[in-house]
C-alpha cells in the first residue's frame, strides 16, 4: 500500500490519518470519493433537463438616479436623527413590520418568493421547465367569519375548515387590463398522481374586481386526503393580452370531480401567447373533519384513507439451530403476524365481558405473583403483557 | 429521492373503486413536515453536524448581518439582511444590537409566511449578546429552534409504539 503514497500525489495526503500498521479497507484516500461526491454523482442531471425558462413578465424599471439619491438622503437623515439614535442605543428601536413588508415586496420580495416556491417545487409541477418571478403581489384572504382574515402567503398552513368559501383576492391593477385567476391543487388528484384538480378558475377579470370576471370553474374547498400529509394549493394570476374564451367545459359546484382534472402545463402551453403569469400565492393544507363531510355530502362517496408504506424490516433467513436466541422470540419472527395478533386478541377477549365494567388496571403489575412452576420464559412473557410492552400493543 | 415513496391504501373494507390504490404526494416538504423523511446521517463526528432539514445560519460581515434558513439539499431558502432597503430604511445602524433584534422579528415573520416553523439551530450565543437577543426575537416570533426527531416505524418486536405524528396533528 505504501508504494501508492510515494507517487506524485503524496503531497495531498495527511499521513497522520493513515494507520500504517493496519490494512486500509477500500480505496486509498487519494482515490476514493467522499460521500458528498457520490451523492452528487447520483443526483447529477444533465443541463438539458435542468435549464429553465422564464415565462413571467419582465421587471418594471423603477430604479432611477433620483430614487438612489433620495435613498442616500434618507440614510443621512436617519444618522442625524438623535431620537432614533437614543432608541437604538437603548435597544428600544422597533421597526414597523407592515412598512418593512411593503418595501420588501417592492425590492427583493419577488425573488425570495420565487426561491421559496422552488423549495416547494411549485414551478416544476406547474410548468415543468418554466418559472416566473412574481413581481405582482397577489393578496389572497380567507374570511374566518369572526372578523379576521387568514392570508395566503408562500406555503403557510391553512386548514380545509378555514377555506370552505372562496377568498377575497386583491392586487394592483389598472382598470382596463384583463386577468385570469387559477387555483389548482398539485397533490390532490385521486387517480392520476401527476395531474391536478382545478379548484377555481376565473377568466377575463377586469382590473382587480374578481366578481366581475367569468367564472369558468366554481370554487371548491381543498380536500387533502386522510393520511397523505400536506397538499399544496396554488393561486396563479395571469395577465391577458385581450378578452379570451378558454375552451374548457363550465364546471359548477354540482358537477363530477372528474371534470376538474387539469394539467396547468398543457393548458398554459395552449394559451401561452395570450396569457402571462404575474402573481403567485400558495398554501399547504392537511386533513381535518370537513374533508370527510365534503366526501359524504358533495361527492357522495366513502372517504379514502391512506397510510404511508414503510419499507419492511429485514429479517434474516431462518436457521435450523440458531445459537443464543430466545426460542419464543426467535420463532415469533418467522410466524405470520396476523396469527400472533389473533392469539393476543383471543386472550384479551377471554377476560372481557360486554355487560361488566372492565377491572381496574393493576397498580403494581410486576408485584403480582406468578405460579412457582411456571418456566422463566413464560414469566417474562406474562410480565411483558402486563406492562404492555411489545406485540400486545398491536391488537 | 425519498419523498417519492408511495402512500398505499390502508385496508378499506368497502371498496373504493374510484380512488387509486397508491397515492403519491408530490409535495417535497410533506415528508419533512410529517417527520418521516430522512435527515442526512453519517456525519456525527463532524462539527458542525449536518443532521437537519432546515438550519438557521446567521452570518455577519463588516457591512451587513444575514439570517438564512438553509435546507440540506436546496441550500438557502429564506433570507433576511439588515442591508436590504426594507430594513435599512428604518434602522439607525445596520450592525448594532437593535439591528439584530429587528432582524430577528422580520426573519421570524418570513419563516412563518413560508410555512417553516421549526428550524435546527446550533448557534451557542453569549448570554445577553447580540446573537442571543436575535435568537430570542426569533423564538418570540413563533419559531421553534429545534427540529423534531424522525419517526421510525416500530417493528412488531419493539417494546414501545410511539405516536404517529400525522395522527397527532388531527386532534
Amino acid at each position: 500500500m505504501l508504494t501508492t503514497f510515494r507517487g506524485t500525489r503524496t503531497a495531498h495526503v495527511l499521513l497522520q490519518h493513515i494507520r500504517l500498521a493496519h490494512r486500509i479497507r477500500g480505496k486509498a484516500p487519494i482515490y476514493c470519493r467522499t460521500i458528498k461526491d457520490r451523492i452528487d454523482e447520483i443526483n447529477y442531471k444533465d443541463e438539458l433537463y435542468t435549464s429553465r425558462i422564464d415565462i413571467g413578465l419582465p421587471k418594471t424599471k423603477n430604479e432611477t438616479r433620483n430614487a438612489r439619491l433620495s435613498r442616500l438622503e434618507h440614510l443621512k437623515n436617519l444618522k442625524a436623527d438623535q431620537k432614533l439614535e437614543q432608541l437604538a442605543r437603548n435597544f428600544e428601536l422597533q421597526i414597523d413590520l407592515d412598512e418593512t413588508k411593503k418595501d420588501w415586496l417592492q425590492t427583493c420580495g419577488p425573488k425570495q418568493k420565487k426561491q421559496v416556491a422552488d423549495h416547494y417545487a411549485i414551478f416544476e409541477h406547474l410548468y415543468g421547465e418554466g418559472y416566473f418571478i412574481p413581481y405582482l403581489n397577489l393578496e389572497v384572504l380567507y374570511d374566518l367569519k369572526d372578523g379576521s382574515y387568514l392570508p395566503v402567503y408562500t406555503g403557510n398552513v391553512i386548514k380545509p375548515a378555514e377555506a370552505l368559501e372562496y377568498p377575497a383576492v386583491n392586487y394592483e391593477s389598472d382598470a382596463d387590463s384583463l386577468w385570469t385567476l387559477a387555483l389548482t391543487s398539485l397533490d390532490g388528484h385521486l387517480t392520476e398522481n401527476d395531474k391536478e384538480y382545478v379548484h377555481w378558475l376565473v377568466a377575463n377579470i377586469p382590473g382587480n374586481s374578481v366578481e366581475k370576471g367569468d367564472t369558468i370553474v366554481e370554487y371548491m374547498q381543498p380536500f387533502p386526503l386522510k393520511g397523505t400529509g400536506y397538499h399544496r394549493y396554488v393561486f396563479v394570476l395571469y395577465k391577458q393580452n385581450g378578452p379570451l374564451s378558454y375552451n374548457i367545459k363550465k364546471v359548477t359546484s354540482t358537477s363530477v370531480l372528474r371534470d376538474r382534472t387539469f394539467v396547468t402545463r398543457d393548458w398554459y402551453k395552449q394559451y401561452q401567447d395570450n396569457i402571462t403569469p404575474a402573481g403567485l400565492a400558495f398554501y399547504q393544507s392537511h386533513w381535518d373533519n370537513t374533508v370527510r363531510d365534503f366526501f359524504h355530502s358533495v361527492l357522495h362517496r366513502k372517504e379514502p384513507v391512506y397510510e404511508y408504506d414503510f419499507p419492511k424490516p429485514y429479517i434474516r433467513p431462518q436457521e435450523w439451530f440458531p445459537r443464543r436466541k430466545p426460542f419464543n422470540i426467535y420463532m415469533d419472527k418467522y410466524r405470520d403476524p396476523k396469527e400472533i395478533n389473533k392469539e393476543y386478541l383471543l386472550r384479551k377477549l377471554k377476560t372481557e365481558d360486554p355487560f361488566k365494567m372492565p377491572p381496574p388496571p393493576l397498580k403494581f403489575p410486576n408485584a403480582q405473583p406468578l405460579p412457582k412452576n411456571m418456566p422463566s420464559w413464560l414469566k417474562l412473557h406474562e410480565k411483558k403483557i402486563r406492562l404492555r410492552w411489545g406485540r400486545v400493543n398491536d391488537v | 429521492m425519498n419523498y417519492l415513496r408511495p402512500f398505499t391504501v390502508q385496508i378499506v373494507s368497502r371498496n373504493n373503486s374510484t380512488a387509486s390504490n397508491v397515492f403519491v404526494n408530490r409535495n417535497p416538504r410533506n415528508l419533512e413536515r410529517i417527520r418521516i423523511a430522512r435527515k442526512p446521517d453519517g456525519y456525527h463526528l463532524d462539527k458542525p453536524g449536518r443532521k437537519f432539514w432546515h438550519k438557521l445560519s446567521l452570518t455577519s460581515s463588516n457591512r451587513t448581518v444575514t439570517a438564512q434558513v438553509v435546507h440540506y439539499i436546496n441550500g438557502p431558502v429564506i433570507e433576511a439582511k439588515t442591508s436590504e432597503w426594507a430594513l435599512r430604511k428604518q434602522l439607525y445602524s445596520i450592525k448594532d444590537t437593535s439591528a439584530y433584534i429587528n432582524l430577528g422579528r422580520v426573519f421570524a415573520q418570513r419563516c412563518l409566511e413560508s410555512g417553516i416553523s421549526e428550524i435546527y439551530c446550533d448557534i451557542k450565543p453569549v448570554e445577553g449578546g447580540k446573537v442571543d437577543r436575535f435568537l430570542k426575537e426569533v423564538v418570540n416570533g413563533g419559531i421553534k429552534l429545534e427540529e423534531p426527531e424522525t419517526y421510525k416505524k416500530p417493528s412488531p418486536w419493539d417494546r414501545y409504539r410511539p405516536e404517529k405524528p400525522w395522527e397527532v396533528a388531527e386532534e
